[in-house]
Order: C-alpha cells, then structure tokens, then sequence
C-alpha cells in the first residue's frame, strides 16, 4: 500500500516537472515562462522531499523559487519587451525526423537504464535497523565544514566575485551632467574669441581649463595637431 | 510484440513475478531506486537543451540553463539516496555538491541578468539573433 502510494505522489511531481518544463519552453510570453519554471522547481522540491533530502528541498524553494525566480521575474518586468514571434519553419521534413530520431535515442536510453542496469539492488530502507541521517541539515553541514571545506571557502569568493561583477555590470557609465562646475571653466563673449566681432557678447561656454584655452588660441601647438 | 505488451500488461495488471520482464519493470518503478529519476533528468534536461537551442529570448534561454542544472541536482539527489540505501558512508556527497550547484546558479542568475540589463541598455533588444556584433 505504502509503495502504491510513492508510485502515486512519484507519477504526479514528475508529470508536474516535465509538463511545467514543457510549458516554459513552449510558451511565447516570458513571464509565463517563469511561473512554469517556478512549478518545475516546486516539483523538483517534493522529489527531493520523497528521495530523503529535506533539507535541499528546503533550499530548492527558498533560493531557486525564492530569491532566483524573483530576480528573473524583476528582470522581465523591468524590460517589458514584446511577445516573440513564432518563425516559419523551414526545412519541414526535418521536424518528423527530428521527433523519431529524438524517440530512438530516448527509447535507447530507458532500455539501458531499465535491463543492462545490473548495479546490486539496494536493501529496502525499512530493513535498516536505525533511521539515516543523511539528508538533514545536520549532516550537511558536518559535511560542508569537514570535508569539503575547501570548496565552501571557494564558493564564498565566486560570490564575492558575483557581487562586483553583477555591480560593474548594472552600473550605468555616467554621462557628464552639463551644469558640472569643472575647474577652469568659464563664460567668455563672443568678441574675446574672435577679435573680429567687436561688440558681439554672444557667450561662449567653456568647460575646462584646457577648451578654454583651446577656445582662445592659446594652446597653438594642440590645434594644429588635431 | 509480446516483449513491447508484457511491461505494459504486468503494469495494469500488477503482476509481480520477479522472473519475467514485465515483473522486475514493476517492481523496479515500485522501489525508490535509481532509474526512474535518471529518466525523469535526462528529460529534464533535454527540455533544457531544446529550451536553449530554440528559443530567441535571452532571459528563456537563461531560464533553461537553470533548468538542466536542476536535471544535474536531481541526479546527484537520486544517487545520494541510492548510496545511503546501499550502505555507502559518504552519502552525503551528493547533497552538499547540489548545495554547490544552487551557490553557482545563484551567481550565474546575478551576473547573467546583469549581462542583460546591460545589453539592453546598449542594443535595446533581447533577442539573441538581433545580437550580432562579433558576427559578420
């Protein structure tokens, strides 16, 4: 009855996981993309629930669904863009073929793991005198501190890494405000520039030191070299 | 033919006779061993694939990457559980490298949704084919 049930609760989060992942690639709109992507996770979450692994459940939810799906949705949100548009396809003959050669592999590949998987079957986990540990936090974390420590360590730089990356990307490079008060900068009229409009006190911005010498003529050497 | 009919009636019919095909099919996708997940992954992750080789909008694409890390996690969690079944002492390996994973991923989501917004901003498109700069 026990196994009746797994079956069940088996058939039903892998049908959610394949048909939501179905529907993300399917979907023209990526905004519904994301939320089949969201049910694929959450799928995914009680697969893991049933193979012994609460805590990365736990963990599958609160950083893919969580904090990854909110920054994808955020993403989608800010940049708003138009539905894609499905292209005709070309080469039509290619598209029954690709199915069937999809098939065979695929047959191919359950018939492999179904007959020639010879590995030793594993003794039920009811018949083990003492419940495991391996799957909750404690063990995890004994693990992520012990053994593979390195690796944790490692792990805290690429997120360092990620951190600046992700800032030096986002960040926009700066336009030069126009009322920047720049040293050297200066209003000059029109007739100190060209001596030949006497009276004229049309004004003539400059913004450093370096253009306004360059406004004037004083830096010969600079204009005949540009 | 009758090999192809066999698993499908020992299915509806729940035989369990270890001894024919059909028997160890069942008795197979009744225990909480290994090869069902395997299949489930190897989907997953060919949807991913096929996400990725199709699909023209930048952030699906990303979408789908994370979909075949997720076809990974699955795997590494099916093993670890095959490993403790078997009496395996380091069968927490798989769990803490799923950990691992989902560290990467969240890095990967940071940097490629950065990647995008500044693509957007230069090119004011998305579209990974509207994207051609180093091509000619």
């Amino acid at each position: 009855m026990s196994d009746i049930l797994t079956f069940i609760v088996f058939i039903l989060l892998a049908g959610l996981a394949i048909g939501s992942a179905l529907a993300m690639v399917a979907q023209r709109n990526p905004l519904y993309s994301a939320i089949s992507l969201i049910g694929v996770f959450g799928a995914l979450a009680g697969l893991y629930l049933t193979l012994a692994a609460p805590f990365i459940a736990a963990v599958q939810i609160i950083v893919y669904a969580g904090a990854i799906m909110v920054l994808v949705v955020f993403v989608i949100m800010l940049l708003n863009v138009e539905e894609e548009v499905r292209r005709p396809v070309r080469l039509r003959y290619l598209v029954p073929t690709a199915v069937l050669l999809a098939a065979v592999l695929f047959a191919e590949a359950a018939f492999i793991l179904f007959y020639v998987n010879d590995a030793p079957a594993p003794p039920s986990p009811l018949a083990t005198a003492e419940p495991s540990t391996t799957g909750l936090t404690a063990s995890i974390g004994t693990g992520l501190f012990t053994t593979y420590l390195l690796p944790f360590e490692i792990t805290s730089i690429l997120i360092l890494m990620a951190l600046v990356g992700a800032m030096t990307l986002a960040r926009r490079t700066a336009a030069r405000p126009q009322d920047l008060v720049v040293p050297g900068a200066q209003v000059l009229p029109l007739q100190m520039v060209e001596p030949a409009r006497v009276g004229d006190d049309t004004p003539v911005r400059s913004d450093t030191t370096a253009e306004a010498a360059r406004t004037l003529g004083l830096n010969e050497q600079e204009q005949t070299r540009e | 033919m009758s090999q192809l009919i066999t698993p499908v009636l020992a299915l509806l019919l729940q035989a369990e006779q270890p001894t024919t095909r059909g028997g160890v099919i069942w008795q197979g996708i009744q225990h909480p061993d290994l090869s069902k997940f395997l299949v489930i992954a190897a989907l997953l992750f060919i949807i991913g694939v096929a996400g990725v080789l199709t699909r023209r909008n930048i952030i699906v694409i990303f979408m789908s990457i994370e979909l075949i890390l997720n076809a990974a996690n699955l795997n590494f969690i099916a093993f670890s559980r095959y490993l403790q079944d078997a009496g395996y002492p380091n069968a927490v390996a798989g769990q803490v490298f799923t950990v691992f994973i989902i560290v990467v991923a969240a890095a990967e989501a940071a940097i490629g949704l950065g990647i995008v917004i500044a693509l957007y901003r230069n090119r004011e498109t998305i579209f990974v084919d509207k994207i051609d700069l180093l091509k000619w």
